[in-house]
């Protein structure tokens, strides 16, 4: 990593009266790769403007390259920065080629035209963009997707240090996301390009970072590298909502699920529920149930399915077992013991299996009303063996079928009333 | 991006082509009955210098040619031409198709400039200009620093305080005109027909007057015509990318300032040249001011000269050229509008 290229002092700045950015200090080391994230109005863009000498700061000080912000003619900060903003609109009949060479200008005055060696730049930054095959075309003929490759061109062919991304890819579809992401990545990789993005999707901060840098009131609250940032905590007090963290398999980086935002009204009788489940099927069903306040335990659970992950964020009580392992007798005395003074008990939507179908055993002891879901008789790999036990519950105790989770809800309420 | 330049080349040779077979006609067409071939030798004794034999030309017929229609066509040239080019200009730092300097209020101030001259009967001359000119190019260029200063937001001018207090000052400097105008009836008339606008009874030395000040503007202008394709992109963008935005405008501003108060001050008010024809131009050749500039100064010199020809010929009295050019320019912005409601772009 090489030395630091962008730095900030006690920045603070803001629009009028209003300070956005209260008193923001860091720093970026070239070749970086960092991603600012914080909720909306927490000045991402702001900083983005003082940086490119859009807004003038009201405290502190920003140096580029080691040069005073202020003290930097446009020219010269035009070649040391490039901005790509949000989306960018152009009213007239510019073809793709003419903008591109706008990023040129710091380069050019009105006594050095454009040489041949500026348009084997511009040629350049078309083909690593893919932009050439529609070079002729006219900007604003153009999708979002295309047109922010076109810009991306244009911060390349300003042959930058630092290129400054605001929101790049948030007027894009999936496809175009990720294309925008890996260019960018690709430029920092190849060209050693600081990057210093402002992302409103923290999943793909997450993915595409190697640093994060959290705003928050107006000042820096976390920096780190994405698995030090994104954690229940720091999102949670970010985003002011409930939301869950897990590690996405793919990427190997931690990724985040926003759950709710409103509080889901509360239960008027808090009763005790036991669910029974062990694979995926009922995540949304535990973290409803524990969002209107009913006090929840489950089991038995492999470790590692969803079901058991959404219960050690929540901090739900559960019976564990290992992954792939069968359920023992011993574990399910446990399970029976949790259940012991549950007011329902609810077998979620689980495949059966033998490894798995010791849950059902012993239930008929317990005191609670049982509830099945449906959707499990569906995924019944026991060769009978389920039909049979449940056949075999109903000699002694009531059970319920129901057909989805919502229909489950809406009896809890009614059981509420 | 070869062909794009040769294109750029021929399309200005092509037009500047047009332009003099159009002066050449409207030289030799006017209400003095001067035959064809005898205009035709004048013509080529008095710009080539050829050694023509004049015998049987009246004197009257040389001297109209030589001290009427050529200076008129020639100041007719410099006035369309320079206006559109500011035109374009302000178009461009304003990103506002409405603009021209005339917006600004430079029309209102020359007027009372000119206003105050005829009215204390300015006989005086300095640096080459006289009677109305002088007051007339002093009111308009103070106007415009006068709405300069006005707009000023800390360092920086907004566009949109700029336009607002333009025409908040061409509304005040009209009406202070309007009551000079009621308090003194007998040059009433006078200054009506300066505020119209006309090339009549001009001559070479209203050219060698406004020209020196035409060409350095048209200059500075021109060199301005890279960072005004990227100020058409928005002025954020513009100084991310390395234009001084705001030296660019002062740039601007005081160039078409320059020039069009310079043009106003010997011609009087000639309106939409300046709005009409950037426009047609860019509709031809797209927003590029390395092409829509050169294209805007050939096009706005033909088109003026035409409507003089037109101002003199129509009718038995001579019609001032300022309202021939808003009798065209009028409607043409109305199907401008037309088309911009129907969602097709200006």
């Amino acid at each position: 990593m090489g030395a630091e290229i962008l730095e900030f002092h006690h920045v603070a700045a803001g629009y009028g009266e209003r300070e956005i950015l209260k008193d923001v200090t860091m720093s970026v080391r070239e070749g970086e790769f960092a991603g600012l994230i914080g909720s909306n109005g927490t000045g991402k863009s702001t900083l983005i403007k003082c940086i490119s000498g859009l807004l003038p700061l009201k405290r502190g000080n920003i140096s580029i390259c080691g040069r005073e912000n202020t003290s930097l003619k446009s020219r010269e900060r035009a070649r040391m920065v490039a901005v790509v903003p949000q989306s960018y609109h152009v009213e007239y009949d510019f073809t793709v080629e003419d903008i591109v060479m706008m990023g040129r200008n710091p380069y050019l005055s009105f006594r050095k035209k454009e040489g041949q060696e500026d348009y084997d730049i511009v040629e350049e930054a078309m083909k690593a963009t893919n932009t050439e095959i529609f070079r002729d075309r006219y900007y604003n003929e153009l999708s979002g997707g295309e047109r922010q490759r076109v810009i991306l061109a244009r911060a390349i062919a300003q042959k930058p240090r630092i290129i400054l991304l605001d929101e790049p890819t948030s007027a894009l579809d999936v496809h175009h996301q990720i294309e925008v992401m890996e260019l960018i990545t690709k430029l920092n990789q190849d060209e050693n390009m600081t990057v210093l993005a402002v992302l409103h999707d923290i999943n793909m901060a997450s993915r595409f970072c190697k640093r994060m840098i959290m705003l928050q009131d107006g000042a820096v609250s976390v920096d780190g590298t994405p698995r030090e940032v994104i954690n229940r905590k720091n999102m949670e007090s970010l985003y002011q909502m409930k939301l869950m963290i897990r590690e996405n398999p793919l990427f190997h980086k931690p990724e985040m699920i926003p759950i709710r935002v409103m509080e889901e009204e509360k239960a008027a009788v808090s009763k005790r529920i036991h669910v029974i489940g062990g694979a995926a099927g009922a995540v949304r069903l535990i973290e409803e149930l524990d969002a209107r306040g009913y006090r929840i335990t489950a089991g038995v659970l492999n470790e590692g399915s969803e079901d058991w992950k959404i219960c050690r964020e929540l901090g739900i009580s559960c019976v564990e077992i290992e992954p792939f392992t069968p359920v023992t007798e011993e574990k399910q005395q446990e399970n029976l013991k949790l259940m012991a003074d549950a007011d329902l008990i609810l077998v979620a939507d689980v495949p059966f299996g033998v490894s798995n179908i010791e849950n059902l055993h012993g239930l008929e002891t317990v005191s609670g009303s049982i509830y099945f879901h449906k959707n499990a008789l569906s995924n019944d790999y026991t060769d009978g063996e389920l039909v049979y036990q449940l056949e075999k519950l109903e000699k002694t105790k009531k059970i319920r079928y129901i057909g989805d989770n919502d229909e489950f809800l809406n009896i809890l309420k009614d059981l509420g009333e | 991006m070869k062909k794009a330049k040769i294109n750029r080349k021929w399309a200005i040779f092509l037009s500047l082509a047009v332009c003099l077979i159009i002066m050449y006609i409207c030289t030799v067409t006017g209400v003095a009955s001067i035959s064809f071939a005898d205009a035709n030798r004048i013509l080529l004794h008095e710009i080539l210098h050829l050694d023509m034999d004049l015998k049987g030309i009246s004197e009257g017929s040389i001297t109209i040619i030589r001290n009427v229609r050529l200076p008129r066509v020639a100041l007719g040239f410099l006035a369309g031409a320079s206006l559109a080019v500011c035109g374009a200009g302000f178009q461009g730092i304003f990103k506002n198709p409405m603009a021209d300097p005339f917006v600004l209020g430079v029309s209102s101030g020359a007027a009372l400039g000119a206003a105050i001259g005829i009215v204390l009967h300015f006989d005086s001359g300095f640096l080459g200009m006289s009677g109305t000119t002088l007051p007339a190019f002093a009111g308009a260029f103070l106007t415009i620093m006068l709405v300069y200063n006005i707009s000023k937001v800390g360092k920086k001018v907004p566009v949109s305080t700029l336009l607002l207090s333009g025409i908040a000052m061409s509304q005040t400097l009209s009406a202070a005109m309007s009551i000079l105008m009621i308090m003194n009836q007998q040059s009433m008339d006078q200054i009506m027909f300066w505020t119209m606008g006309s090339l009549n009874g001009k001559g070479w030395s209203q050219i060698v007057t406004a020209l020196p000040y035409c060409v350095v503007g048209l200059i500075i202008l021109f060199t301005a015509s890279r960072e005004l394709d990227i100020m058409l992109t928005g002025e954020d963008a513009a100084i991310q990318l390395g234009v001084n935005v705001e030296f660019l405008k002062k740039k601007v501003l005081f160039a078409s300032t320059v020039i069009t108060a310079a043009v106003i001050s010997v011609t009087g008010i000639i309106g939409f040249v300046g709005l009409v024809v950037p426009h047609v131009v860019r509709m031809i050749a797209g927003p590029k001011h390395r092409v829509l500039m050169p294209l805007s100064l050939v096009f706005g010199g033909t088109f003026l000269i035409i409507c003089d020809t037109v101002a003199r010929s129509i009718a038995v009295w001579e019609i001032p050229v300022g309202i021939i050019t808003s009798l065209c320019g009028g409607p043409f912005f109305i199907y401008l509008l037309g088309r911009m409601k129907r969602g097709g772009e200006l």
